[in-house]
């Protein structure tokens, strides 16, 4: 690569980041800002000095902590629940002979056409007459597996050699064991991969935990969000350092795992 | 499991997904249900009204009743929301805090209590109706009977910055529109207008305009007189120049903050922009002028209402509730505390209404301003029309400079077939 | 592979599978069939309680309802749009990072990044941005000595269309960063003996090879450009007058604001034979010319 070529992609990856990054670091110096430089009418690039207090106040004037917990334990469990359950039918559709397997798996994977919303009143009605409105359960349940994540574990799980799977049955290999010894450790980059968009999905979901609880403690971080704004304006300092304070672990998680996203991610399969 | 009264058609349509539901409550075991029929009592309320004032009221109703007040703040659409899916399941709040023509739509579709009996029996004790403002009977009734009772009640005034606009602010079209050519100087406009549709009716209102008639069944009427109202506000975005474009947002405090920014001289709002003016521009030397006059001098009214679902467990409590809130002192302490505006005539003459002079210039307003909605709430559609169609028409012309006649014939169609169905 | 398959042995592999489908089969059977027959049932009811029968008015409502009309072609030159963009996007950044640099991996990072922020915070911030007056961008156009934009005025519906690239763009460069990774260097070796200059062995080598990945990134974009929502719902609120009305908003609407639950049933069950139409024929076409390696 020539020396100016070189410049070149520097400098577009450069500029790329920058707009990527830049609205981030923007809402970063809002969270920091005093109410009225945030409500003022000439944008404040750099606070003049940080409210560092804006991010104490967040727990002063709602349960934070409480959405905090919620939200842990709702995308937590959900994505857990993802990482058993999408694996499993993703081996099975991949590696299994049985009637109606293809349509079955048309039937999962059409499920990716419907929107969240369409379904939110028949599942608020079905979760009321259960009483599972405002528990864990019902915020979870709804969301313990999706086709997506499914359909990109039947991708790479294809691409295993069936000799292993067949080997091991010689062995005596329980059907079991073979998913949890032989499958499983081939994807493990995929499962990582799927452990974080599932957690960061999850931990952003909005509507279905607005309509879903019914006491603020049982508000996740993002419905619990709307409580900083005014009848007709936002908080913007308080909630933007909500948005902050939602934003972090998920960066973080995505940090921790970067090792994993290429490897993870090769639709194709193994190479 | 729950303790709520189906109706036999729920029971048919859930009972499957319910059936088939079923095990995993067994599996999950602490499937403890929120105890709505307990003793929790749950309110619905404006996330921008958790005032001091109500928490007291609620202490107090706590030990009264010996029951726990589970306070919901949201924002009003996603309080809309909520509700909407509470009357599909049947589990209801015990009492609502409602906007716009809500109450009214509740009425008619069956989901809000009637308020009737209660203030046939606690009226006299209360002054109601003599010490509440008209207009804000009118806008909880619906077919002669009680289904509200407002809560706040405010209204939209001209405000202004002393040091550009003077110590005479316009008081008609004309002189409106003079002062805001005279202020419109480089990054400084005349007047900000507001994205939001409502924002349009003061105009529409101040020439003698009605949503809708219901005798003839028509919207928008005087035609000529909404025409020249709508084409007004328009002209002063694109062919005076003297207000920024107004942006489709979700948010209403543009205007509010090129006031504060002094780059707008004036804006037409409520008391809500008080405060973050104060905040964030607490040396601006802020004016409020009485509505202005064209046919007549007219402003809209907002504020909020306290429903009970149909459904609601106990509502006596929920009238309780309401009785509690809606007293001469606690409207008091929530003036004090936040300013707020109120709908009882009491209230207007109370010291420190009359000493503030912001307040009391919105007070003085209250008598004449119009409940704009108040012809189309008892035909139920006002969420369709006012919400969605109005707005369209709104932007269409406001924003994009549409001719008015060319976006009043779609608004026409599509309020048409709304009235019809 | 020792071919002693019969018929028990078949059987027992069966009752294996359906036993580890199981939890799949009662979680789509009632989180989404179930809900899914209920809407069907409430679209052809109608009322603020959608309870009174209506028979097929819903359907025909909407196939001759011009609003419904145009929040469907706002919509579909959205996910086309949001759908080329993130291919031309994705690909393009793959490209620049798919060679020895350094901070690669950072980059990399960076650009992912806002897909990883939820669309109400991408919402609020770019509705902060964008205000003409009032925003940060106009400023820095204008302290830079770029002309001020009017955005969400002049060319609303671009502009969400570029807050959904800014969030989704980094997804797909991911994918195919992956995905050229993974072409092994003797494809391009072989190509540069036979002659063939960098454009070419991109169009002749590289780009057959990224078939799936393509076909992968159009699917899943145009299922989320037609299911978009959050970017009118905070940004816009469907305005000016409808421009940014996209369908699933409108039939939100529909529902939540004009209450009509029967008829938003029916659009909501019309968008999703649309989105499943989409996808087949996507996948019919993409999968001629798709090369496996």
């Amino acid at each position: 690569m020539g020396r100016i070529a070189r410049v070149l992609v520097y400098v577009t990856l450069l500029a790329a980041s920058a707009v990527t990054v830049l609205p981030l670091l923007y809402m970063v110096s809002l969270s920091l800002q005093t109410e009225a430089e945030s409500l003022s009418a000439s944008p404040v690039l750099v606070p003049r000095t940080p409210v560092w207090g804006n991010f104490v106040e967040l727990f002063e004037r709602a349960p934070f902590a409480d959405f905090i917990v919620n939200s842990a334990v709702v995308a937590g469990a959900i994505t857990l629940s993802h990482l058993v359950f999408d694996p499993l039918v993703g081996y099975v559709f991949a590696k299994f002979r049985f009637p109606f397997r293809d349509t079955l798996f048309v039937a999962v994977i059409a499920t990716m056409a419907i929107p969240f919303f369409v379904k939110m009143i028949p599942l608020y009605v079905m979760m009321s007459n259960i009483g599972w409105l405002n528990t864990y359960q019902g915020l979870i349940t709804p969301f313990l597996m999706d086709a997506f994540g499914i359909f990109l574990m039947r991708q790479f799980i294809q691409p295993i050699p069936d000799e292993l799977i067949h080997a091991a049955r010689v062995d005596g290999a329980s059907e079991f064991g073979i998913y949890w010894r032989i499958v499983l450790p081939q994807v493990r980059p995929a499962l990582a991969v799927l452990a974080v968009f599932t957690f960061v999905f999850q931990w952003n979901e909005f509507l279905w935990p607005l309509v879903a609880t019914t006491t603020e403690d049982m508000r996740t971080i993002p419905v619990g969000l709307t409580l900083f704004s005014q009848e007709y304006f936002t908080i913007w300092n308080l909630t933007a350092a909500g948005a902050v304070l939602l934003f972090l672990p998920t960066a973080l998680i995505f940090l921790a795992s970067q090792k994993f996203f290429v490897r993870g991610i090769t639709l194709t399969g193994m190479k | 499991m729950s303790h709520k009264q189906f109706s036999r058609r729920d029971v048919l349509r859930f009972a499957g997904a319910a059936a088939v539901a079923a095990p995993f409550a067994t599996g999950c075991g602490a499937g403890a249900p929120a105890s709505d029929a307990g003793g929790a009592f749950t309110v619905y309320w404006n996330a921008g009204h958790g005032y001091q004032a109500y928490q007291q009221v609620i202490d107090e109703f706590q030990k009264a009743h010996g029951v726990t007040v589970n306070f919901q703040k949201y924002q009003w659409p996603d309080l809309r929301t909520r509700l909407l899916a509470d009357f599909a399941s049947g589990t209801v709040p015990d009492v609502v805090e409602t906007q716009g023509a809500w109450v009214q739509e509740f009425a008619v579709s069956g989901d809000a209590l009637s308020l009737q009996d209660y203030v046939a029996k606690d009226g006299a004790a209360m002054e109601f109706p003599d010490d509440w403002l008209p207009a804000t009977v009118a806008r909880n009734t619906y077919q002669d009977r009680l289904y509200g009772a407002q809560m706040h009640y405010t209204c939209s005034l001209l405000l202004y910055n002393k040091e550009m606009v003077g110590d005479t602010p316009p008081s008609t079209w004309d002189e409106l529109l003079t002062a805001a050519r005279e202020l419109t100087t480089g990054d400084v406009y005349g007047i900000a207008l507001n994205q939001d549709s409502s924002y349009a009716w003061p105009w529409l209102l101040q020439n003698g305009v009605r949503f809708y008639d219901p005798s003839s069944r028509r919207t928008l009427v005087d035609r000529d007189a909404a025409v020249e109202a709508l084409q007004f506000q328009a002209d002063l975005a694109h062919k005076h120049k003297v207000s920024p474009v107004p942006v489709p947002s979700t948010d209403y405090a543009g205007p509010q903050k090129l006031l504060s920014a002094k780059r707008a001289a004036m804006i037409i709002t409520g008391p809500w922009d008080l405060k973050p003016i104060t905040e964030s521009s607490p040396d601006l030397d802020l004016g409020i002028a009485p509505a202005l006059r064209q046919k007549e001098q007219a402003t809209i009214s907002a504020g909020a209402s306290l429903m009970v679902p149909t459904k609601a467990a106990r509502p006596d409590l929920s009238w309780d509730f309401i009785k509690r809130v809606t007293a001469l002192d606690v409207e008091r302490a929530a003036t004090r505390e936040a300013g707020m505006l109120m709908p009882r005539k009491s209230w207007a003459g109370l010291p420190e209404v009359q000493a503030d002079e912001r307040t009391k210039a919105f007070a003085d307003g209250l008598p004449y301003a119009v409940d704009y909605l108040q012809d189309l709430g008892p035909t139920g559609k006002s969420g369709e029309i006012a919400d969605n169609l109005f707005k369209q028409l709104y932007q269409s012309v406001v924003v994009q400079n549409t001719p008015v006649t060319e976006a009043l014939a779609v608004f026409d169609a599509a309020a048409e077939q709304a009235l019809a169905g | 592979m020792p071919k002693r398959r019969h018929s028990g042995l078949d059987a027992r592999y069966s009752r294996t599978a359906y036993l580890m489908l199981l939890p799949a089969i009662v979680f789509f059977v009632v989180f989404t069939y179930l809900p899914i027959g209920n809407l069907l049932t409430t679209s052809v009811h109608s009322g603020p309680q959608a309870n009174e029968f209506a028979g097929l008015g819903n359907y025909s409502r909407a196939v001759s309802d011009p609003a419904v009309r145009h929040a469907f072609v706002i919509t579909v030159i959205f996910a086309v749009a949001t759908t080329v963009g993130a291919l031309v996007l994705g690909l393009g950044l793959a490209l620049l990072l798919d060679r020895p640099l350094r901070g690669r991996v950072a980059f990399r990072a960076l650009l992912l990044v806002p897909y990883l922020t939820s669309v109400a915070i991408v919402g609020l911030l770019w509705r902060n941005i964008l205000d003409p007056e009032l925003g940060i961008l106009n400023r820095l156009l204008d302290a830079v000595g770029l002309p001020e934009q009017q955005w969400l005025v002049t060319s609303p519906l671009a502009t969400i269309i570029g807050v959904m690239l800014w969030q989704h763009a980094g997804y797909a460069m991911v994918l195919f960063l992956a995905d050229l990774q993974g072409i092994p260097d003797v494809y391009h070796e072989a190509a540069t003996i036979d002659g063939a200059g960098p454009v070419r062995r991109f169009r002749h080598v590289t780009l057959p090879l990224l078939a799936p990945t393509t076909l992968f990134v159009s699917i899943i974009s145009v299922i989320t450009g037609l299911q978009a929502f959050g970017q009118a719902y905070i940004i816009t609120d469907g305005g000016p007058a409808g421009a940014t009305d996209l369908y699933v908003f409108h039939v939100f609407n529909v529902a939540f604001e004009a209450r009509d639950f029967g008829y938003s049933s029916a659009l909501s069950f019309l968008l999703v034979v649309v989105i499943l139409a989409a996808t087949a024929v996507q996948l019919r076409y993409g999968r001629r010319g798709e090369v496996q390696y």
